[in-house]
């Protein structure tokens, strides 16, 4: 089966552990269930657009050097391209198609009016110099710029990219035009058209989906206890966000292992505590445990948010969780899924649950565009209306189609995709 | 280079848009109070090269057909600061005496003063140098609009905007402005002017804007200086745009309003005047020289070494100087004009305690205004009163907090404080964006 979005090149990896099929085959499953016609479901699986770029820098050295860097703008139906630039050794044009694709349906799921892009650039960010990546960045960003604009396609960061590199990717767009254009990226600094409350975007969202599901299932906040993997942006911030609620968190883990206490732990004290050391080792009100374990803790709700492929096949039985949050892309396998489906545990699925950071990406977008900045109260009270409802526009797919909540999400998402494509039709 | 300051005119609805200080040229007074911040702040030398010029000068000619038939040459100037936290933002001055120096000086004053304000702008600065008393209406448009088209390319709503100074002001020059831009780009281009008549999407409250800005500074530093419970007593030099209405919210805020003048006459009464009758006497009579207010009548000069616990100069450049700085009684002044305090007189001020909320702080009213004019254009939406003024006491706050803050923390005086800040601003933004190759 061609998927159009799966990673081509030779990979050890089975199928089971490539997210990108994982993604193509729920886009298909949705497709079906929506009955979408041929010729439509291949206008919404394939990228719109794709350009490949060599980009020449200057080395500290004084060598020149070539980098291959991509942009894949994959559907403007809904408005323009949205996605992330990732730096990295092994950025490929099929998983930047494949990220693509999935901005789309995200975007969709939360009704952000952007279609879905990604880019990368092929290089390895750990051995280059600041000047370097200043270099790089800015050469890569004239490149593509004749496919960039507001209102055309909207970068973000990703994968070794941050803040300085929107702000260089800012000023060199700015400086072609000839004027000032903060809503060319989003994920800039606050001095530099940044839009308040979004460094804990993607927790806060991930914060509000899981007590929205939580709701559903009829849990009370007190009595639910929480696994989080990843103590990062997503999981640091949804873990403290959470424990504000009243939820008891008996588990947190970063790269060095997990931390675990049946009390609770007192997440003001965790965050202070890496704040300090830069790792859990060595917290003093919690024991050790390894990080498979942690997954397999007894608990009411497992957040994952660290990484891909972390329920699988493999572990899938041994899951104790009454609800799974994805706060990280694509952390539960499709095999995985179904065993969870059949056994009734509840997974509020990556597109809808860590939507919360795109969302305020979109925010900082409106807000550049009308270059008036909103308080953080009113952005997170906005985040909060849309990522309700958000939620609940997927619980009532979920019900009509009786089907799980991942597939609900794709259902609503290709949805709105193709009804705006039928709307638009095609200019011939 | 010693330029003198102007005296600024007659009436503050003819400030000058420089603060002309004591001695020195206006671009040196700003380099002091810039090196001295930049010095205090430890500011590394790349950033302290890029910031002490200006990233552009236009100077360019304006030929304009007389109505007599015969064709004259004026000079424009647009002077662009720096472009840092967002486009440039800045007024344009009609007037004969407009030089290079002074635009300068404006220009990277008004860099400093969006960033304190925390307005995603930078500075800049323009005029053409003609005298609007001797030129017809139709003459001073047909200078406006070719201005205008002389630099179109380097000004719109994302790249330089431009706003009015008193002059500017009384006449349509914005909205010349506007048409001009519009019709060469051929759509409504409102936002790249501020400052515009309501019927073209001005904003709301743009009339007494500084004033408003003004009332909640002498709010807050009241307040914070223990003043704030038995109705302090003020005195307000100049009764115009600024001075009227900031005497009349003054009054109307339970401020005991001891001391109110115009170009000729000060009143005094230290129980306190009755505002309200005063400015519809100078509105009828367009003076206070025969106000029959219960109160003495006296100099300017006199007025402002008067007793007073709040000193508001809303006139002149240099009101108080290095001679009568040694006899101001007030605690507090809050500078509604542009430089009214020489930089002598400052530190004289400082040396004997007496608090000064700084012009670039007290008197951004105007500024916050015309960028919420700028926003509303962009958004298509018209703010009401009420959300433009609850909008512009959360700016006006936010500063005069931050200002305060860092007054106490770092021991320096508050003109220092707000410099401090604002260049600390555009460093970063500056440093973030990094040199564009």
């Amino acid at each position: 089966m061609s998927t159009g979005t799966a990673l081509a090149h030779g990979s050890a990896q089975s199928d089971e552990f490539n997210p990108f099929l994982a993604m193509a085959e729920r886009f298909n499953t949705a497709a079906d269930l929506l009955g979408l016609e041929p010729g439509v479901r291949d206008v919404l699986r394939e990228p719109d657009r794709e350009l490949t770029v060599s980009i020449p820098v200057v080395m500290d050295d004084g060598r020149i050097r070539l980098f291959k860097g991509y942009r894949v703008q994959h559907n403007f139906l809904r408005g323009p391209a949205k996605g992330g630039i990732r730096f990295a050794p092994d950025v490929h044009l099929d998983e930047v198609r494949a990220l693509a694709a999935w901005m789309t349906w995200k975007c969709s799921v939360v009704n952000v009016p952007f279609g879905g892009g990604k880019g990368g650039v092929i290089c390895d960010p750990r051995s280059m110099s600041r000047g370097e990546l200043e270099r790089l960045t800015r050469r890569y960003t004239t490149a593509i710029m004749d496919i960039l604009g507001p209102d055309r396609d909207v970068p973000a960061p990703d994968m070794n990219t941050n803040e300085q590199t929107m702000a260089w990717i800012m000023d060199t767009y700015s400086m072609h035009v000839r004027r000032s254009t903060t809503a060319i990226v989003t994920g800039k600094p606050l001095t530099l058209g940044g839009s308040r409350g979004r460094s804990e975007a993607t927790g806060r969202g991930v914060m509000i989906s899981c007590r929205e599901a939580l709701k559903t299932l009829g849990i009370r906040p007190e009595s639910a206890r929480v696994v989080v993997q990843g103590s990062g942006n997503v999981g640091g911030i949804g873990a403290t966000l959470m424990h504000r609620e009243g939820y008891k968190i008996v588990s947190i883990s970063d790269i060095s292992g997990a931390i675990h206490n049946e009390k609770g732990l007192d997440m003001p004290a965790v965050r202070a505590w890496l704040a300090d050391n830069r790792t859990l080792e060595g917290y003093p009100d919690a024991e050790r445990i390894d990080a498979a374990e942690q997954l397999e803790l007894e608990c009411e709700v497992l957040a994952p948010c660290a990484t891909e492929n972390q329920i699988t096949s493999q572990n899938v039985d041994r899951i104790k969780a009454r609800l799974i949050v994805e706060g990280a892309n694509g952390p539960t396998t499709a095999v995985a899924d179904k065993k969870l489906e059949e056994r009734g545990i509840l997974v509020v699925p990556d597109i809808l649950a860590n939507a919360g950071g795109v969302t305020v990406s979109y925010f900082e977008w409106v807000q550049d565009r009308m270059g008036y900045f909103w308080t953080e109260e009113i952005v997170n009270s906005r985040l909060e209306q849309s990522m309700v409802a958000s939620f609940y526009d997927v619980d009532r797919y979920r019900r009509k189609y009786e089907c799980s909540m991942r597939i609900a999400s794709y259902l609503l998402a290709v949805e709105r995709v193709a009804n705006v494509y039928k709307m638009r039709g095609i200019l011939s | 280079m010693v330029q003198n300051a102007k005296p600024a005119g007659t009436d503050e609805s003819q400030l000058p848009t420089t603060p002309p200080l004591d001695e020195e040229s206006p671009f040196a007074t700003m380099m002091t109070a810039f090196d001295e911040a930049a010095g205090q702040l430890g500011i590394n030398p790349d950033n302290y090269e890029i910031l002490r010029r200006p990233d552009r000068e236009i100077r360019y000619s304006v030929p304009v057909r007389l109505d007599s038939g015969r064709m004259t040459v004026f000079d424009g100037y647009r002077v662009q600061h720096n472009q840092g936290l967002g486009p440039f933002c800045g007024p344009l001055t009609l007037s004969s005496s407009v030089n290079l120096d002074t635009l300068r000086a404006l220009a990277a004053w008004m860099t400093w003063k969006c960033a304190l304000m925390g307005i995603p702008f930078g500075g800049a600065a323009g005029g053409i140098a003609i005298d609007i008393q001797q030129n017809s209406r139709a003459e001073l448009e047909r200078a406006v609009r070719r201005y205008a088209a002389g630099i179109l390319d380097s000004i719109g709503p994302e790249i330089d905007v431009l706003t009015p100074d008193a002059q500017t002001s009384e006449e349509h020059v914005m909205a010349w402005i506007m048409d001009t831009v519009s019709i060469h780009n051929r759509h409504a281009e409102n936002a790249v002017v501020t400052g515009k008549p309501a019927l073209l999407s001005g904003t709301r409250g743009s009339i007494d804007a500084v004033a408003q800005g003004m009332r909640t500074i002498l709010r807050l530093a009241t307040a914070a200086n223990d003043m704030g419970n038995d109705r302090p007593r003020v005195i307000v030099q100049g009764s115009g745009r600024v001075g009227g209405h900031f005497a009349r919210l003054a009054h109307e805020s339970g401020f005991h309003v001891v001391g109110i003048s115009d170009v000729q006459t000060a009143l005094y009464n230290e129980k306190g005047l009755s505002i309200p009758d005063i400015l519809s006497w100078r509105q009828a009579h367009g003076s206070l020289a025969k106000c029959p207010a219960n109160a003495e009548k006296i100099s300017n000069a006199e007025l402002v070494t008067r007793d007073c616990d709040v000193l508001a100069p809303c006139a002149v450049a240099n009101a108080v100087h290095s001679r009568n700085a040694q006899d101001v009684r007030a605690k507090l002044i809050v500078e509604g004009a542009h430089g009214p305090v020489s930089v002598r007189a400052d530190r004289i001020l400082s040396e004997r305690g007496v608090k000064v909320v700084p012009d670039i702080l007290a008197n951004a009213g105007g500024v916050v205004s015309n960028y919420f004019e700028w926003v509303q254009n962009r958004q298509g939406l018209t703010w009401l009163d009420e959300l433009v003024a609850k909008r512009r006491k959360r700016f006006m706050t936010e500063a005069w907090n931050a200002v305060s803050d860092l007054s106490e923390r770092e021991g320096v005086r508050l003109r220092m404080a707000a410099h401090m800040l604002a260049v600390k601003r555009v460093a970063d933004a500056d440093s973030l964006r990094g040199v564009y190759a």
